[in-house]
């Protein structure tokens, strides 16, 4: 039989590549003793979700996904972790003495999940997903999301004062 | 979708095979015979001083907020771009509205010195 | 592709933009004003603009905003009175407390307004995604007001754990969101309400059900309900005390704003199907974990946030019944909670020292001595916050407890009955050690700590007093008010 390369079953594989790293990283974040470790398997974690988009026709979500999270909020995330120094480089258990009793907690809630994902038939959209979702989104930021839209840039001004005002007392107390 | 993706998949694992094939290959290839001053870590030549784990200045963070920041401004005002000439002229005012907030919170940032690099 | 041009309707949202306009505004003003007062009384400007747009707007009929993403109804205005009355009189008190302790910032009115704002936007979503978003304003502004107070480590403390523990709930409430998006194929609130009546939905279609848990899971901590509340005691006791005002007031009614929404034009036969009895338990274990945790409280902000804890518990009985009557005894005994509570707060505020981080109980002691009329206002906000006529606590409970009986529910009633009745021992705790315990002898050579009453703060404390005590008389005015509060 001779081989037929449309026969590979790429649409699978990008998936369990992708499952593997966004499981494996979230593993990774929760039980790395380093917690400098565990932003960076926190990094392969949200590169595994952005494959998740791709596979769901949401292209610009994806190269979001790694603009934002991987390129800005991981960056972030390793600053906080260099500037606070006993963080780094220290072999430190995660998990503390109350594990025992939040394991089957999370199990519950696990198996709840499962169950609900699994038992219920889900509503299937028989649309084709639109070609340009760029201009789609555009449109809807300022049309139908506009309130939405524009809160965003009161969020961020938010954040960023609040971001400053913090930060600034630690750079004053490094120059002072 | 996927078939947009497809160079992107084919460079990435084009890319990332190259390295990790080099360095399996060196690894098989090297003689290996560790001495102490081999496994002293290689800062240009210079005996290293103190840890390894440094300290970084709290000024890094404010950059990175700030950078956050604006990187998902710019991820909402992209497809308002690529929208505009479809979209009616009232819009570009909202986007401008969006933006002179925004601008608001960077005025802060600079005022207050976040801005400032000593 | 067709231009669609969508009816804004930007009147609507008026008394939102009053308020987050004057936090740009102070926010730019904080960069040029050396006096940094006038911002607060810019900010108080600006909530009397809002205040008087929100009763303006009473009078027309709501009409939705923003392609219905927003409305301007009864029940947001009758919230936004709520919120902008919390925010102004947490705005006094904060006066005169940062400037004692060179707190006195631009930043602090500006996120202040800013997290009014956010609340006003969840009192007035009719979209999950409107109401995360002012969820979110809100919040972020808060984590950054507890960790106000920069030179306090506890101050610190609380803002991280608020963090953390916010972002957590914040991550609840998405995931229920995506699972109700999932089911019922939209975020709008009303559009959900339709598929489950008419849509060709299921009133107990799993995934909405376990979406509708994790909305649930995502307002209990918002509220601080029992068992979402550790973070409460912390943020309570480290945060500024005029932040601590402010959010034991503010972040519960916006939280109970977009949760009464939700379950009222969303869930409303799912609800009273088979929620009514989850959300009559949480109340049962709020009211009566609260008030347990409480008795056994040292210090005053603490035992004030086991019983804000208590009276999220009794709000929820008002809650359960899931009828317009119970939504207005509702926001009754929120708006009656805001000035007693927040004239609590005022005192404590009053009375913290400026050097120590105590604020115990015993601290009180001999204070209806010292300072007659400080000691008669707390004494009368113990009262009203038990439960006791002639104060608008008293009616506030009696309503609530009364939408309780009226939809067959009265062991919930009964049960609110009695923990009112175990209340009496923390609130009345105070009002002992302040008149009948002496003060605690000072050393030799130890001054007496002045207390000193500015003026920001007095009118706070008179007005709290004055509308409870009247309020407490005649409550018309307020029942009245509520009465107009009905979902557009």
């Amino acid at each position: 039989m001779p081989f037929d390369p449309s026969q590979i079953p790429i649409v699978q594989i990008v998936f369990f590549v992708m499952t593997a790293c966004a499981i494996g990283g979230a593993i990774g974040v929760v039980s790395s003793p380093n917690l400098f470790h565990s932003a960076l398997y926190l990094v392969l974690s949200l590169f595994g979700v952005a494959g998740y988009y791709v596979l769901l026709s949401a292209g610009f979500l994806a190269v979001v996904q790694l603009m934002v999270y991987v390129g800005a909020i991981a960056i972030l995330i390793l600053f906080a972790i260099m500037f606070a120094r006993r963080l780094m480089g220290q072999g430190e258990n995660q998990n503390n003495q109350q594990w025992w009793l939040s394991l089957p907690i999370v199990m519950i809630l696990f198996a709840v999940l499962v169950g609900v994902v699994n038992t219920v038939s889900w509503p299937v959209s028989g649309a084709e997903p639109t070609g340009d979702t760029v201009m789609e989104l555009g449109h809807a930021f300022l049309g139908s999301y506009l309130i939405p839209f524009e809160v965003v840039s009161i969020l961020l001004s938010v954040a960023l004062i609040g971001g400053i005002f913090l930060a600034r007392e630690k750079v004053e107390a490094e120059e002072a | 979708m996927l078939q947009e993706f497809e160079f992107l998949g084919v460079l990435g694992a084009i890319t990332l095979t190259i390295p990790v094939v080099t360095l399996i290959i060196a690894w098989l290839l090297r003689p290996k015979k560790p001495n102490p001053a081999k496994q002293e870590t290689y800062e240009s030549g210079i005996k290293t001083i103190g840890d390894t784990w440094v300290q970084f200045k709290a000024q890094y963070y404010i950059y990175a907020i700030i950078f956050v920041v604006f990187d998902i401004e710019a991820v909402f005002l992209f497809p308002f771009a690529v929208a505009l000439r479809q979209l009616p002229l009232y819009s570009l005012i909202w986007a401008i509205v969006f933006i002179v907030l925004l601008f608001d919170g960077l005025l802060y940032g600079w005022r207050k010195g976040a801005l400032h690099w000593n | 592709m067709p231009i669609e041009i969508p009816t804004l309707n930007i009147a609507a949202l008026t008394p939102f933009l009053a308020v987050t306009v004057t936090a740009f505004v102070v926010m730019f003003f904080e960069l040029f004003v050396n006096d940094k007062r006038i911002l607060g009384y810019l900010s108080l400007l600006g909530l009397a603009v809002a205040a008087i747009s929100s009763v303006m707007l009473l009078g027309v009929s709501p009409a939705p905003a923003f392609q219905e993403m927003a409305i301007s109804d009864g029940y947001a205005l009758v919230l936004n009175l709520i919120f902008i009355v919390t925010a102004a009189l947490s705005i006094l008190i904060s006066l005169s407390y940062l400037g004692d302790r060179a707190l006195q910032r631009g930043e602090y009115y500006a996120l202040l307004l800013f997290s009014t704002g956010g609340m006003m936007l969840m009192g007035a979503a009719t979209d999950l995604i409107v109401v995360f978003m002012g969820l979110e304003i809100m919040s972020i502004a808060l984590y950054v007001l507890a960790a106000f107070n920069r030179r306090k480590m506890g101050s610190g403390e609380a803002g991280m754990k608020y963090f953390i523990l916010g972002a957590f709930a914040s991550a609840f409430f998405l995931y229920g969101v995506a699972l109700v998006y999932g089911a019922t194929g939209s975020t709008n609130l009303s559009a959900i309400g339709n598929w489950f009546t008419s849509g060709g939905g299921d009133l107990t279609d799993p995934i909405a059900l376990v979406g509708l848990s994790l909305l649930l899971v995502g307002f209990a901590f918002k509220i601080a309900a029992v068992p979402f509340q550790w973070w409460t005691p912390d943020v309570y006791q480290g945060a500024p005390t005029s932040v601590t005002a402010f959010m034991s007031v503010g972040a519960k009614a916006a939280g109970f704003a977009a949760l009464v929404r939700l379950l009222m034009v969303s869930f409303g036969q799912a609800f009273t199907l088979d929620w009514q009895i989850a959300v009559a338990a949480l109340a049962v274990v709020t009211m009566t974990g609260g008030n347990i945790a409480a008795l056994a409280q040292k210090d005053i902000k603490r035992m004030l946030a086991f019983s804000s804890i208590a009276h999220a518990g009794y709000i929820l009985v008002g809650v359960v019944p899931g009828t317009i009557d119970g939504v207005q005894a509702v926001l009754f005994y929120l708006m009656g909670y805001a000035f007693m509570n927040i004239g609590a707060f005022a005192v404590v505020a009053v009375l913290e020292h400026r050097v120590a981080i105590s604020s115990a109980i015993e601290e009180y002691a001999g204070l209806a001595a010292r300072k007659p009329l400080l000691a008669a206002a707390m004494l009368l906000f113990m009262v009203s916050l038990t439960g006791l006529p002639p104060f608008v606590g008293f009616w506030g409970k009696l309503y609530v407890f009364r939408a309780a009986v009226e939809a067959n529910m009265s062991w919930l009633a009964v049960v609110g009955v009695i923990n009112s009745a175990i209340s009496a021992f923390y609130y009345l705790g105070v009002v002992v050690q302040m008149y009948m315990r002496p003060a605690a002898a000072t050393e030799d050579g130890e001054e007496v700590v002045p207390i000193s009453l500015s003026g920001p703060v007095t009118i706070t404390l008179a007005v709290a007093v004055i509308i409870t005590v009247i309020l407490g008389i005649w409550p018309t005015p307020l029942v009245n008010l509520t009465s107009l509060a009905v979902f557009g």
